[in-house]
């Protein structure tokens, strides 16, 4: 009984999103304002039981780990821009991020991007088939000329001007791919939602 | 008005229309057409089949209900696989709905097997902090797990005493919407600990991915719902995705049809200023 | 004081990261690690806050009675509701599953569908081949759209190998010179964040 209640709210829901399509409209608005409000206390709930919780009070007050009370307080210092005089205290918290994750971008970017991207680069041209060793060569020229694109120390002119160009031709059959992907994405969440109406609420199919 | 003319200023509430009716009727009225398989897919799932039974798969759901339609029914045929292959899986998350989300895959696939919690699978929650996490689980799995997603003590599940850091993880597999998600994984864990890292994204994402599995960080991937439907297919499961890839089809095409027209009057318009 | 404290923390935390990568000493490694869990903990509460200002600007927006102020009670009986359901019964609660189940899932997976109709629109109205690169652009995109499809291989067997190969060729080629450009510039704004370079995100002007 209460499942198919909740089936009932979930289609009416849809639908009051879908109407906007006709006409912005009372029931999309509330529809959107629920969709707000459940998020945001989605959130609240998991975060506090699932990270504040456990790893930062529990260790604190339970456990009796004093040295918590610093990343406590710190996290605390986020609600410093309610008070004008204090609202500087925010920058603490800010910059603790902010130096913590920029030293691991550098450190991890080097190791688990860059490189790995650089080698794999470095194809082979010799002992595979011809049609291998034509695109491995599109490839490495691929990047070069997409690279060569993003110098703008040098005026796009002569030679780099032709290698800029043939590097804009493959960032469009990249990007072309990537909105044909865009398209399927897109198409495909609503293909579940109307999956949901026509199956799970009205059940035609 | 010529009839260009007309075309150009439809009412958008028409295509609208248009797009609705070219996903509803194939989904009520199926045309059947087959869903080939491609390597990326192929890949993932070779790679489930080779492994020996009792490989622990860790599958961290890195998405919310926003694209629940492209990566549940991947995720439904996964652990599907991952069950029938008798493969131990560690579920945790970068994304905190989609530990719920996972909870519910698990209530559907897992009593189909026998499959019983804490030793054929488990659920350790929402884990923040995408690249230090990560770090530090590789490392020391103690460090980010103390408690399953109900709060038990890990170390009371014997899956859970299992896995202990990145050396008793066999293999990866995220379903990732976004960011933290699968280039966390690459970036942060295949690279630093070596774990084969497999992925399914929403098909926006999928492009941006192939440069990995070129190089090698990625083993395979499931681009959209047409990555879960050649899974569903491998896995032999007619399910959701297999259901949707007609409706794909002809909205494609529709889609199509609306650019070339589009462009049809583009060439008449310019004619026409001529 | 003001600038100066904050800037030491960057400083600091940043150096510090960066040394006990390289440094295999025991005492470097835990502080690292110490560092890294109280980074987990900070960044909780950026959510917290988050929250904390959506629940202020609506009510607000109800007591000056703004454009729309109605719909803001909503907001906030729905933001209660999980609260009070999440907090009493827990995250696994039976309430606090079933408002999951059958308002936010269903709410963010057709919000998110939207944008399929306005593609579909957009499609239609703005997708022209008005030079080459656009030309080209469109052509690889028709070509992915049908060929990644069943549809596709129903018209040309053909279709999802080359499909295949311009995500393998063309597409990977162009994304890894997108990748190290972006991978440069990310190495650099990080530097120019740790030296206390680049200040922007502090926001304030002392």
């Amino acid at each position: 009984m209460l499942t198919t209640i909740g089936i009932w709210i979930a289609a009416f829901l849809t639908l009051s999103i879908y109407s906007f399509l006709y006409k912005d409209n009372p029931f999309y608005k509330a529809a959107e304002h629920i969709f707000v409000g459940v998020s945001a206390g989605y959130w609240t709930v998991y975060l506090w039981f699932n990270y504040a919780l456990p790893n930062l009070f529990l260790p604190l007050f339970r456990d009796g780990n004093l040295w918590y009370i610093i990343p406590v307080v710190v996290g605390f210092m986020m609600f410093a821009p309610l008070i004008p005089k204090v609202s500087w205290l925010v920058r603490i918290p800010l910059t603790f991020t902010m130096g913590i994750s920029m030293s691991l971008f550098i450190l991890q970017i080097v190791q688990g991007d860059l490189l790995p991207q650089l080698q794999a680069t470095f194809l082979p041209l010799t002992g595979i088939p011809p049609f291998q060793v034509f695109s491995n060569i599109l490839i490495i020229l691929g990047v070069i000329f997409t690279l060569i694109y993003f110098y703008f120390s040098k005026p796009h002119k002569g030679a780099l001007g032709v290698a800029a160009k043939i590097g804009i031709w493959f960032m469009m059959v990249s990007f072309g791919a990537h909105f044909g992907y865009t398209v399927m994405a897109r198409i495909s969440l609503l293909i579940g939602r109307v999956f949901f109406l026509l199956h799970d609420w009205l059940r035609i199919i | 008005m010529h009839f260009f003319d007309r075309i150009a200023k439809i009412d958008r509430r028409i295509i609208f229309l248009l797009i609705g009716l070219a996903v509803i009727i194939p989904l009520i009225a199926p045309l059947g057409l087959p869903v080939d398989i491609t390597a990326p897919v192929k890949s993932v799932y070779d790679r489930i089949e080779a492994m020996p039974e009792g490989s622990i798969v860790v599958v961290s759901i890195d998405y919310d209900p926003g694209s629940e339609a492209e990566l549940y029914p991947a995720t439904l045929a996964f652990l599907d696989h991952c069950f029938r292959k008798n493969h131990k899986v560690y579920m945790m998350g970068l994304w905190a709905p989609g530990i719920t989300l996972g909870n519910i895959a698990f209530q559907e696939i897992a009593p189909k097997y026998n499959k019983e919690y804490g030793i054929d699978y488990i659920n350790v929650g929402y884990k923040p902090g995408g690249a230090v996490m990560l770090l530090t689980l590789g490392r020391n799995v103690a460090d980010v797990v103390a408690t399953d997603y109900q709060g038990l003590p890990i170390d009371s599940f014997p899956l859970g005493r299992m896995v202990k850091n990145s050396r008793d993880m066999d293999l990866v597999m995220t379903f990732s919407a976004g960011d933290p998600g699968i280039l966390h994984w690459i970036i942060y864990f295949n690279a630093r600990f070596g774990t084969p890292i497999a992925g399914a994204t929403t098909a926006i994402s999928a492009p941006r991915q192939y440069p990995y599995l070129s190089s090698g960080q990625l083993l395979g991937l499931l681009g959209g719902l047409k990555g879960a439907a050649e899974y569903e297919t491998l896995v032999g499961r007619v399910d959701r995705a297999t259901a949707g890839m007609d409706s794909q089809s002809i909205a494609h095409v529709v889609i199509v049809l609306f650019i070339i027209m589009g462009n049809i009057i583009l060439v008449w318009e310019h004619r026409r200023k001529k | 004081m003001k600038r100066t404290l904050p800037l030491t923390i960057v400083l600091g935390c940043g150096i510090f990261m960066l040394i006990a990568f390289f440094v295999p000493v025991r005492w470097f490694q835990d502080a690292s690690q110490t560092l890294q869990t109280w980074y987990l903990g900070v960044i909780a509460f950026f959510v917290f806050i988050g929250i904390f200002n959506l629940v202020r600007i609506n009510v607000l927006k109800i007591q000056h009675k703004r454009r729309d102020w109605q719909f803001s009670i909503f907001l906030l009986i729905f933001l209660a509701g999980m609260l009070l359901a999440g907090f009493i019964g827990g995250p696994d609660g039976t309430v606090f599953l079933y408002l999951f189940q059958h308002f936010q899932i269903p709410l963010s997976a057709t919000m998110f569908s939207l944008l399929a109709f306005f593609v579909a629109s957009a499609a239609f109205r703005a997708f022209r081949a008005r030079n080459p690169e656009a030309t080209l652009l469109l052509i690889a995109a028709v070509l992915v759209m049908i060929g990644r499809v069943p549809i596709g291989v129903w018209i040309w067997k053909g279709f999802p190998s080359l499909v295949e190969w311009i995500m393998s060729v063309p597409n990977t080629a162009a994304k890894r010179g997108i990748i190290f450009g972006i991978d440069l510039g990310l190495i650099s704004m990080a530097l120019r964040v740790i030296l206390g370079i680049e200040r922007s995100y502090m926001g304030g002007k002392d």
